[in-house]
């Protein structure tokens, strides 16, 4: 499957650098961050997903199409992006064809943006961000940044594909997951996962046009919101509310 | 003693396959999807939620640039309910980049379905952080006595 997955790059893309993942998911936090992130530093698109797997969709800008799985860069930065709800069945295919390709760049560490729901989360004042990692040394560098560490409990979706298959290659990787909202889109849980962000890759990165904005990307935000709804249902994404078993 | 009129078995035939129908058109609706906002009415239909818990039902409703004091929440059947409000600014598809629609909206519209029996009148109504949270406290119809 992964091998009908290709990655068509439209610009020379840079080695040793951060690889940073934001696809739909709760609260859309990794979406609206990564978009944030490609207006403020500028990033412009060097490759994107071609597959027949895909649904038939594209996305126009400007009158012409585009993939809606792409990745954007600079000199430091490659940004994975995707416009639509990964279906539950081409999580794995895609999230490992973005690994593998980012291997090939000597990547220096992934990072996927994501959120941790929370309920009741409109009654809290401080968002907290949990951080995991793929090895022992990247959690134990994450420590070290004050991060807060999700000792235990079930991750579900492309950033929990990203971990365990980033951990199997010995890969640095981590997640970070802002406390958000299950089922609305919250910028401002997007703003703290990309302050944490630029701490870990020393980026500098204003986040209060994003606060500025976040009622106008909610209104936009709510078919996109809506559609990741429906897949998240179906991956079993509730399991995150889980108390696990841990087997020793 | 009060005398209970007995209902004949088409009665009781008839509200099954009401209910089925109700059931089916539920279903359907969600099934179809159509767009989010309706340009006749002005409205956009917004994000909600909704979660059933032993003691309470509880709505929530995304509603960000609404203007709280326009907020309404309407009981329009004894397991429905709607909930409108109006912006503080008016969006139109310009402001999204589209340009092969036209049009403007200005209220917030959605109708929620409760799935299980509620006291809609004791309903208690919370706006925060643009969120409208619904609290609707569960109708207990029978007890089951433990011997």
């Amino acid at each position: 499957m992964d091998e009908e997955i290709k990655i068509i790059e439209v610009r020379k893309a840079p080695k040793e650098a951060y690889m940073i993942f934001g696809f739909p998911d709760v609260g859309l936090v990794g979406v609206i961050a990564a978009s944030h992130l490609i207006t403020e530093l500028g990033l412009t698109e060097i490759a994107y997903i071609e597959s027949k797997l895909l649904p038939p969709v594209t996305v126009l800008h400007e009158g012409l199409p585009h993939s809606p799985i792409r990745v954007y860069g600079n000199h430091q930065i490659m940004l994975a992006v995707s416009e639509i709800p990964l279906q539950e069945e081409l999580v794995h295919p895609v999230t490992r064809k973005l690994i593998d390709w980012g291997r090939e760049k000597e990547v220096k560490l992934m990072i996927s943006l994501s959120g941790i729901p929370v309920p009741g989360r409109q009654d809290l004042e401080e968002l907290k961000v949990f951080a995991a990692a793929s090895t022992g040394e990247t959690l134990k560098m994450i420590q070290e940044k004050g991060v807060e560490i999700l000792m235990e409990g079930y991750m579900v979706g492309p950033q929990a594909v990203m971990l365990q298959y980033c951990a199997t290659l010995k890969l640095p990787a981590v997640t970070l997951l802002s406390q958000c909202f299950f089922n609305y889109p919250d910028p401002e849980a997007a703003a703290k996962v990309l302050d944490l962000l630029a701490n870990i890759i020393g980026v500098k990165v204003d986040v209060s046009k994003l606060i500025e904005k976040g009622e106008e990307i909610r209104i936009k935000a709510r078919d996109i919101m809506r559609r990741t709804q429906q897949e998240l249902a179906k991956m079993g994404k509730s399991q995150e509310f889980d108390i696990p078993l841990y087997i020793r | 003693m009060s005398i209970r009129k007995r209902r004949s078995i088409f009665d009781v035939i008839e509200e099954y396959f009401e209910s089925v129908e109700q059931w089916m058109d539920r279903i359907r609706e969600s099934l179809i999807e159509g767009p989010s906002w309706d340009c006749k009415s002005c409205t956009i239909k917004p994000l909600s939620d909704i979660t059933v818990a032993s003691d309470k039902v509880i709505v929530t409703v995304d509603l960000p640039y609404a203007e709280e004091s326009t907020i309404k929440v309407l009981p329009i059947d004894k397991d429905m309910i709607e909930v409108t409000a109006k912006m503080r600014r008016k969006i139109s598809f310009d402001d999204f980049g589209i340009t092969h629609h036209k049009g403007e909206f200005h209220t917030f519209k959605c109708q929620v379905y409760i799935p299980v029996p509620v006291y809609i009148d004791k309903m208690e109504v919370k706006f925060k952080k643009g969120i409208l949270v619904i609290e609707l406290p569960r109708k207990r119809e029978y007890e089951i006595p433990i011997k």
